[in-house]
């Protein structure tokens, strides 16, 4: 019986659009959880929900790269990357991240429902009106408004490992986005999951080398800054 | 390869080798290799110019593919023959004179730098010369603009050379600014890089003409544009503001010379624009020029006031040329081009004989000086003969172009313009008054320089300069006396017939005029009544160099005269003692010259720059998280823009 069920498209793309709604759950949990180990899960919960939505499209399209991608997902991004930061965490002994820059979580989820908006808006500029409603055209808007927000994770939390994450929503906003509209080639999608464990890699560094904040990094920046204005 | 691209090459080669030279083998010999090569090249160039002027060839060369789309051509045609013709012959004088001169740097390393970079220098503005489209010229231009710079900074210690530095490079980034819209306004024009006729409606061309024009007046020092001069020059190596104000200045002209004429239709009112900015610049040069008393600073106010001659003739053309009174237009061109050559050879032997005097005295203060021509004959009869052409007297080639431009203006009646007619009176009068004051100046000059006795001791134990440093000054001097006298024979011979007067015929009756009266005063009278004793000193005794007139002093009435122009300020404060301000306590009083250009123009403009960069650089804020803020708002703003815009 569930066999019949997951041979019918109709009901596959339905399940896709609830696990969209999902991931951005998961996304506006980013942008406001301060406890770094729910962030952690979270984020591996976003990447599952990938791997989910990659394996039902696998089921609807019949597209092997899209089981590969799945089981890439899946290995790196739910069991490696996740490892790896929670070792970091243990190392060194930050499980809160309080604070916010610009944005506060409030703002920043009604910034994000903006982002959506803006998402769509912009993309339907590039599609004809029928189109609107398909699968392709939520999953590419999910997609971009994941990688924005992303992106406002970066620049609105303070401490490395929850820039860190930002940055690796950011990814998976790319991947979603194309997953559904781009049709990336499998190499790509392998090459961005080793720039992804480097990026990781680097975090490390940078976590234990300095403190896990990133002050001491601004204080480098600031000796790059040529003009020092006249009053100052 | 033909004969003339032979010419060019080895040129360009040999200048490339002195510039390597002297950085590869650090010696004396080296440098003074270098400037033998230098020298070599401009009578390569001379040949080269030479040829083409003479047979109006323009030949062609290979492009060189610089990038992809890019091509770098070297193109000459008569135009820009004579201009290298103009920068061959003051190389040829200038890389003598360095010989020796380059030797009193005060380090080695300066010394072989200093060759090096000169070497750069001029190959830098032939190649602007030589480029045959935008590409190369400005690649090339900035190559001379860099070059100079670090020529300018050449001394650099000293705190007045590092403003003059600061000073000369905003002024030369903001001419390549104006230069790269102006080019860029035509590349979108034509679709070409190419230097080619300009045959669109002066709408469209409106834009490039102003920016073209900006750019190349600041280079060429035109007012308001003209405050680096006068801190540039004297901060420079004396040979190196002879090869600055002699060829970089005209350099400048070249390039508006080689736009200009290349537009088929420009309008009136660039003329009258050109006209009015180069009159202005040659009263107002030759008045500051006035006042100065370094000497180097008065030189470079002067060429101020040369670089407005040239474009007053420069408008003068265009004026003519449309108004439709071919000759005149032709003859105010020429006027212009043969008055560009000849600033070229007399400021730079001017220059080198300054360069000469301060080397000898170790001060650029007129006022030290005094007497110098009985410790440097040779050098204050070169200087004399520079004055006297930069002044515009006969038989020397200063007269004859500046004669051109007032023949232009005497004919000016056949305009029928009314409006344009009372322009033209104006400016000549104005022109009039310049060439008198420009007389007036390097009368001050020579004879406050050299004349009377030695006011410092530094005057009084001069002595003359060594021998190449006298050979490469005599070079100009003789292309100022040879190019006046057979000034009507060159113009024939290179086919231009303007009716000028022949300047042999003058100078030979001029000479026997003085003959003549030399032999009429020696052998009338009875020899009793020659005596040879000191001057008639109103019966003091000795006579004391602080009776001689200062240069402050011989200037004084005619700056009274235009007191309004220098606008000098008088400020003073009392303090009282009690408050019914009967008892004076103290006070200061202040005459101010207020630096009229520097103080309303130059420093307000630059303050409101300091006040926008100091607002932009607080986004520079040296956080991440801004940036990465900044990055984000770029994307948002790109995405709405697109949907709704693009």
């Amino acid at each position: 019986m569930i066999s019949s069920f997951l041979a019918d498209p109709a009901f596959l793309e339905d399940i896709i659009r609830i696990l969209f709604v999902f991931v951005l759950i998961t996304a506006a949990f980013t942008l406001s959880t301060r406890n770094i180990a729910s962030l952690l899960t979270v984020y591996a919960v976003q990447s599952l929900l990938l791997v989910l939505i990659a394996e039902f499209l696998y089921l609807i399209e019949g597209n092997k790269t899209l089981l590969a991608i799945a089981v890439l997902t899946l290995v790196s991004k739910v069991m490696l990357i996740p490892l790896f930061i929670n070792l970091i965490g243990e190392k060194i002994k930050i499980s809160r991240d309080l604070k916010f820059n610009y944005l506060e979580p409030t703002a920043s989820l009604l910034v994000s429902m903006g982002l959506i908006l803006l998402a769509y808006v912009f993309l339907s500029g590039f599609f004809n009106e029928y189109v609107l409603g398909k699968l392709f055209f939520m999953g590419a808007v999910i997609g971009l408004s994941l990688t924005l927000m992303g992106m406002l994770v970066i620049f609105s939390r303070r401490k490395v490992i929850t820039k860190a994450i930002g940055y690796l929503t950011m990814e998976n906003g790319v991947l979603l986005f194309g997953i559904f509209v781009a049709d990336l080639p499998f190499i790509i999608e392998i090459l961005i999951v080793i720039d992804l464990m480097i990026l990781v890699l680097l975090t490390t560094i940078l976590a234990i080398g300095l403190d896990s904040t990133i002050e001491e990094y601004h204080q480098h920046l600031q000796t790059l800054k040529i003009w020092s204005g006249r009053d100052n | 390869m033909n004969l003339l691209e032979a010419f060019i090459y080895s040129a360009i080669i040999a200048l490339i080798a002195g510039t390597v030279l002297p950085l590869l083998y650090h010696s004396k010999n080296s440098r003074k290799a270098s400037f033998v090569l230098s020298f070599l090249s401009s009578i390569l160039l001379l040949i080269f110019a030479g040829i083409i002027l003479y047979t109006g060839k323009e030949p062609s060369f290979p492009a060189f593919r610089f990038l992809p789309g890019l091509d770098f051509t070297l193109a000459t045609d008569r135009l820009s023959a004579g201009f290298i013709l103009l920068i061959a012959a003051v190389t040829l004088g200038v890389s003598i004179y360095s010989v020796e001169y380059v030797e009193h740097a005060k380090s080695e390393a300066r010394k072989d730098i200093q060759a090096a970079l000169t070497n750069l220098f001029i190959l830098s503005m032939l190649m602007v010369v030589l480029a045959g489209n935008m590409v190369g010229f400005l690649v090339f231009w900035e190559i001379m603009s860099l070059s100079s710079l670090m020529l300018v900074l050449h001394d650099y210690t000293s705190e007045e050379n590092k403003k003059a530095g600061l000073f000369y490079f905003i002024m030369t980034s903001l001419s390549t600014a104006f230069l790269f819209m102006g080019f860029m306004s035509l590349f979108s024009l034509t679709g070409s890089a190419e230097f080619g006729q300009l045959d669109y409606p002066t709408s469209s061309l409106t834009l490039p003409f102003l920016c073209l024009f900006t750019g190349f007046g600041i280079k060429a020092g035109l007012v308001p544009f003209h405050k680096w001069l006068p801190y540039a020059h004297p901060a420079a190596p004396s040979s190196i503001s002879a090869l600055m104000s002699g060829v970089m200045l005209k350099v400048a002209i070249y390039g508006f010379l080689r736009f200009l004429l290349s537009v088929a239709t420009p309008e009136l009112w660039w003329g009258t624009l050109i006209l009015i900015a180069g009159t202005l610049s040659a009263i107002l040069g030759v008045i500051y020029a006035i006042k100065e008393s370094d000497i180097k600073r008065l030189l470079a106010y002067s060429s101020i006031e040369n670089i407005g001659i040239i474009f007053t003739g420069i408008g003068l053309y265009l004026i003519f040329k449309l108004e439709g009174v071919e000759s005149l237009a032709l003859l105010s061109l020429v006027g212009a081009c043969f008055h560009a050559f000849n600033h070229a050879l007399f400021k730079s032997l001017l220059f080198l004989g300054a360069g000469s005097v301060v080397h000898a005295t170790g001060t650029r203060n007129i006022e030290a000086f005094g007497g110098l021509i009985k410790r440097m004959p040779y050098t204050a009869t070169l200087f004399l003969i520079g004055s006297v052409s930069i002044a515009g007297l006969p038989p020397t080639s200063g007269f004859v172009s500046e004669l051109m431009i007032f023949q232009v203006y005497f004919n000016s009646s056949a305009i029928p313009d009314p409006l344009l007619k009372v322009l033209l009176i104006i400016t000549l009068s104005v022109f009039a008054l310049t060439s008198a004051l420009a007389a007036a100046l390097f009368v001050k000059l020579f004879g406050i320089t050299f004349l009377a006795l030695p006011r410092t001791k530094y005057a009084h134990e001069a002595t003359e300069v060594p021998k190449p440093m006298l050979l490469g000054e005599t070079i100009p001097a003789a292309f100022c006396i040879l190019s006046g006298l057979f000034s009507s024979r060159i113009l024939a011979l290179l086919g231009f017939d303007l009716g000028i007067p022949d300047m042999l015929l003058l100078g030979l009756i001029l000479a026997a005029a003085c003959g003549l009266v030399w032999l009429a005063v020696r052998n009338s009278g009875p020899a009793k009544a020659r005596m040879s004793k000191e001057t008639w000193g109103c019966g003091i005794l000795a006579q004391h160099p602080t009776m001689e007139y200062t240069s402050a002093g011989f200037s004084e009435p005619l700056v009274v005269i235009f007191k309004k122009i220098y606008r000098t300020e008088i400020s003073s404060t009392r303090i009282y003692s009690d408050t019914r301000e009967s008892i004076f306590k103290n006070g200061t009083a202040r005459i101010h010259l207020i630096k009229f250009f520097e103080e309303r123009l130059y420093l307000p403009v630059a303050s409101a720059v300091s006040l926008v960069s100091s607002q932009v650089s607080k986004m520079q804020n040296g956080k991440l998280d801004t940036y990465v803020l900044y990055v984000f708002i770029a994307v948002l703003t790109l995405m709405t823009f697109t949907r709704y815009f693009a």
